[in-house]
Order: structure tokens, then sequence, then C-alpha cells
């Protein structure tokens, strides 16, 4: 008797307990996109008011007269196509031969790229910098690509995914006289296809919201990123440069937030799927 | 004896193919050019950088001029400064306030997400990854304005249940929590993630089993689960420990550091080097925090490794 009642209840404070979570989760998200279409003073007076006969583009309009939201739009597609074709070309490429071939120093090579995986990124922030201003590179879409590309987690976890594909596929495809690229690009990419989906959104996921070395390696706005043109309005609400109220720069911001956040919803809404299945598929078991 | 009949086979085989020796050096071969890529890259932006800072940390250098080699110096400079240790200070409550609470969350909600009776499980399961989705800085910029002490919205609804105004980023004792909320806002649904992959490879006749025993519920998370999900537990904390004592971007956008430096973590402590232009000194700190770091690692590793 006891038990039945436990039974049935105990899913109710379980399903509250994801109710709950599942509103702190979104909440912020949903409460930044309905204010930037508030009027500006009214995100302040009543943070919480929602009244859909006052909506309006008034933040969005202003917002893209003051920033060059445009153009790191267009700066952070170029990067994303660019970095994101290199490392998922590349990166499951160098995971195969790490997972399926013997080599001399491969122990020590597979070594040395989880040791970078420790590294903070700030670490190399100083010397690539540096690099970057002795190849002339400072402000160019070369130096938003390359470094970080074909990064070390990626070719860990194509590595891992590779390893689970059985040895008797490659050798059959090796006696029908396929060669060792044709191996990889018929045999082994159709099978990994799910892992490959799943780095394919977390790369998307990095380059878009990649903050520290845009910022670093861009000084002239017309070569920054979506996230560092972000940045600065934030810049304006603290340090208040472009002259405006409180009220107007808040509006401008959540605009500019609600827009940056768009682009990465839909995909990943389109893609979870994959997604989520490339990190139950590619993570460390048990 | 095998020599001679490895050559008459040889003979043989050449007519149709290359040959095996040419087919042995494209598999030989192979490796090395799928790797290249790679290598190159590697070689360029990590290994060579990683080497001239470890050099820097040696030297007194302001990005111009010659660098004076000051052998430990700004090793010695570091660990007698208090603001490097405080910054440690700051990322260590916060590893505090973020580790222990989004393992138990992410623990409960992983098993509740893995369990059957739980309707609506791949809508939660999005709604719970929406968050580590988001770019950084844009919800950094929100939180700004959502715990605004004046006109944001968690005092206005704390205002509701009468509780009055908190300056979350304004006050020193609470800056922390609400950065540390902000961290964990954005990274417990991947740790969810994390951890449902961990329970999704036990194997279900142990719980089974465990019925029949008679175990309750809450004993067979504690005797069953915990134990058999160490390492992906493991994984997760390891990742935790060096993302939150790398954690920067947050407080350069949230907190710029402050109040009263009590947001200054390790890594904006080891910026602002870089923003002073003394090079030496953030080479220095770091390697001091690579160390700090790798140690922090293995201790969690030692301690949640399964004991077999």
């Amino acid at each position: 008797m006891t038990t039945a009642i436990t039974r049935r209840r105990r899913p109710v404070a379980s399903q509250l307990f994801l109710i709950l979570l599942t509103l702190v989760f979104l909440s912020p998200v949903v409460w930044a996109i309905v204010s930037s279409f508030k009027p500006a003073a009214d995100i302040i007076r009543d943070p919480l008011g929602f009244d859909p006969s006052l909506f309006n583009f008034d933040n969005f309009e202003r917002m893209f007269g003051d920033v060059p939201l445009g153009s790191g739009f267009m700066n952070t597609a170029i990067v994303l196509v660019l970095k994101g074709s290199l490392t998922l070309f590349f990166a499951p490429l160098a995971g195969y031969a790490f997972a399926k071939y013997d080599f001399p120093f491969k122990n020590i090579l597979f070594g040395t790229v989880l040791v970078t995986l420790m590294l903070p990124t700030i670490v190399l922030i100083i010397p690539l910098l540096l690099e970057m201003k002795e190849f002339g590179w400072v402000n160019t879409y070369q130096a938003l690509v390359l470094p970080g590309s074909i990064d070390a987690f990626a070719i860990f976890w194509m590595r891992q995914v590779i390893a689970a594909v059985p040895d008797e596929l490659l050798d059959a495809a090796r006696v029908d006289g396929c060669g060792e690229f044709g191996i990889y690009w018929r045999v082994v990419v159709p099978v990994i296809r799910p892992g490959i989906a799943g780095l394919a959104v977390l790369t998307v996921m990095n380059i878009y919201n990649d903050f520290v070395w845009p910022v670093v390696v861009t000084t002239n706005d017309r070569m920054q990123t979506l996230q560092v043109v972000l940045s600065t309005l934030a810049q304006n609400i603290t340090g208040n440069t472009i002259g405006a109220d409180y009220a107007t720069v808040t509006g401008e911001l959540l605009a500019a937030s609600s827009i940056a956040l768009i682009p990465l919803l839909v995909i990943f809404i389109l893609l979870q799927k994959h997604f989520i299945n490339g990190i139950l598929a590619g993570s460390i078991k048990g | 004896m095998t020599a001679s009949s490895a050559l008459g086979s040889r003979a043989v085989r050449r007519a149709p193919q290359r040959g095996p020796r040419w087919s042995l050096l494209r598999r030989r071969g192979a490796p090395y050019l799928f790797i290249a890529p790679f290598l190159a890259i590697f070689a360029l932006f990590s290994v060579y950088p990683l080497i001239f800072t470890l050099r820097l940390s040696f030297t007194n250098w302001h990005g111009a001029g010659t660098a004076e080699w000051v052998g430990w110096g700004n090793y010695t400079y570091l660990l007698t400064n208090p603001g490097f240790w405080s910054s440690l200070g700051n990322s260590a409550v916060l590893w505090l306030l973020i580790v222990p609470v989004q393992v138990v969350i992410g623990l409960l909600a992983a098993v509740l997400l893995n369990s059957a009776r739980i309707r609506m499980r791949g809508f939660y399961r999005t709604a719970f990854i929406v968050p580590f989705v988001t770019p950084l800085v844009a919800i950094a910029q929100i939180w700004v304005v959502v715990f605004d002490q004046n006109y944001g919205p968690v005092n206005d609804v704390l205002g509701f249940f009468g509780i009055p105004d908190i300056g979350w980023l304004t006050t020193s004792e609470w800056a922390k929590p609400t950065l540390a909320l902000l961290f964990l806002w954005k990274t417990t649904g991947f740790a969810i993630i994390i951890l449902l992959s961990g329970l999704q490879s036990i194997d279900s006749s142990l719980y089974e089993a465990a019925s029949l025993d008679g175990a309750t519920r809450t004993r067979q998370l504690v005797s069953i689960t915990v134990p058999l999900v160490r390492r992906t537990l493991m994984f997760l904390v390891v990742l935790q420990t060096l993302a939150v004592f790398q954690m920067f971007a947050e407080p350069y956008v949230v907190t710029k550091g402050g109040p009263y430096s009590s947001t200054t973590t390790a890594g904006l402590f080891l910026y602002n080097h870089i923003t002073r232009a003394d090079l030496g000194t953030g080479a220095a700190n770091s390697f001091l925090l690579v160390i700090i770091v790798l140690v922090l690692s293995l201790f969690f590793v030692r301690m949640l490794r399964t004991k077999d």
C-alpha cells in the first residue's frame, strides 16, 4: 500500500524538478528576446510587464545605427565557413590516422595533443599575438581562421569515435583494392557520420561564440566578429560612450543579444538530435 | 627459403596490381599525409607559441626592445604577490559554488532523463542544452541587465515577495554567487548530457536485480548508479575544474573583476598582465596556472578512480 503511493507520487516530484529546471534555463533567453521588442523605457520601468500592443523595432533600429553589427555578422560568417571546413575536413582525417595506423612517435604525438587540451587558451595568447604581428596578420581573416582550427579536442574526439569502427571493415575494403584515402572516404566517413555531425554542431558553436582570440587579434572594428561587436555594447553601458541614457543602451543591448542568439538557436533546434547523439556517442563511457 | 618463396609470390602478384611493396608503402605513408595538415597548424600555432611562452616567462619584457633575462624572478614575484593568491582564492570559491552544485543537479536530472517513467524526455533534453548553445557574450550581457540592482527583473520578482533589492553585481559578497550562477546556468545542461551518456552504458539488469532484492530507488542511486558513473563524473569534474580556473570571459564582461577585485579570477588576473603589456609576468602566471590545474586534475582523477 505505502509503496504503491510512493511510486505514484515520486514522478510528480520529479516532473516538478524538471519543469523548474526548464524554467530556470529558458527564462533569461525568453525574457531577453521579449524585452528587446519593448519600448526601451518600459524595460527598466517594468521589467516583467508584457503588452504586445507596444512591441516595436526601435531598439533594433537604434542598435544598428550605433554599432557595426552587420559587418560583425559578415565577419563571423566568413570565419565560420573557412575555419569550420578546415576543422571538419582535417580533424576526422587525423583522428583516423591516430586510431587506425601505427607509425613512429604516434603515442608521443598523441600525448602532446592531450597535454595541449589542458592548457588555458590565454597561455598561448601572448606569443600567438606576437607571431601574428611578425606575419603582419593582425586584423586579417588568416589570423581569425588558422590558429585554433583543427583543434586538439576535435582530434581527440574523432579518434575516440573512429577507434570504435571495426578493423574488419577496413581490411575488407583494402582487399577490394580500395586506396588508403578511399577507405577513409568511402568506408569510415559514412560509418561515423553521427560523430561528425556532433562535431559539426560543436565546432560551429565554438567558432560562433569565440571571443577571447578575436578580441585580441582585431583592433579595427571592420574586422571584428559578432561577439566582439556585442562586447563593445556592454562597455557602452558601463562607460556610456555613445552618450545615451541607461534605458536606451539596455534596449540596444538586448536587441543585439537577441539577434546574436537566434541563428545559433535555430541551427541547434534543427540539428539537436545529431548534436546530443554525437556527444552521447563520443564521450567517455561508464 | 622463406625469402625466396616471398620473392616468388611477389613476382606472380606483380602483374594485376602494382605489387605489395607499393601497397605497403602507400599504407605506411598514408598516416603521415593524413596528419600533415593538423601537424602544420599544431606546430605553428600551439607548439611554437608554447615554447616561446616558456622562454618569455624567465624574462622581463614589455613587448618592445630586448628582453632582460630575470631567471625565476617572475615566478617569485607572483608567488609573493597577494593579488595572485587572491585571484586563486576567488577561483577556488567559484569552484566550490559551482562544481558540487552542478554534480548534484546534473546527476539528479540525468537519472530522471534516463528513466522511462518520465514523460517528454526529448523536450527536457533540448530545453536543458539551450543555454550551452547561446553565445556567452550575449548571455553575460543579459546577466548584467537581469541582475541590475535597480532595474533588473530578478529584484523585481524578489520585491514581489517583500525581499529588499540585492546588489547582485555591486557588492563583493553577492558578485561571486551571481557569476557562479551564470556559469552553472550556461554549462549544467551540457553536464547533464555527459552524465546521461555515462548512465546509458549501465546494464539495466543490475537495477532489476536490486529491485528484486528490495533496494529502494535512493539506495539504487547511491549503490549502483554513482559507483558506475564514476569515470564519467571524473571526466566532468576535471573538465569543469579546468574551465573554472581558466574562467575569463564571464567576469571580463559582467563585472570587470570587481567590486574590490572580488571576481578577479585566476584567468582574469592573468589577462590583466597582458593588458599592462607585462608579458614576462603573464607568461610565468600562465605556467603557474597550468601547474595548479594539472595538480588539481590529477587529484580528482586519483580520488574518483575506481578501486579495481
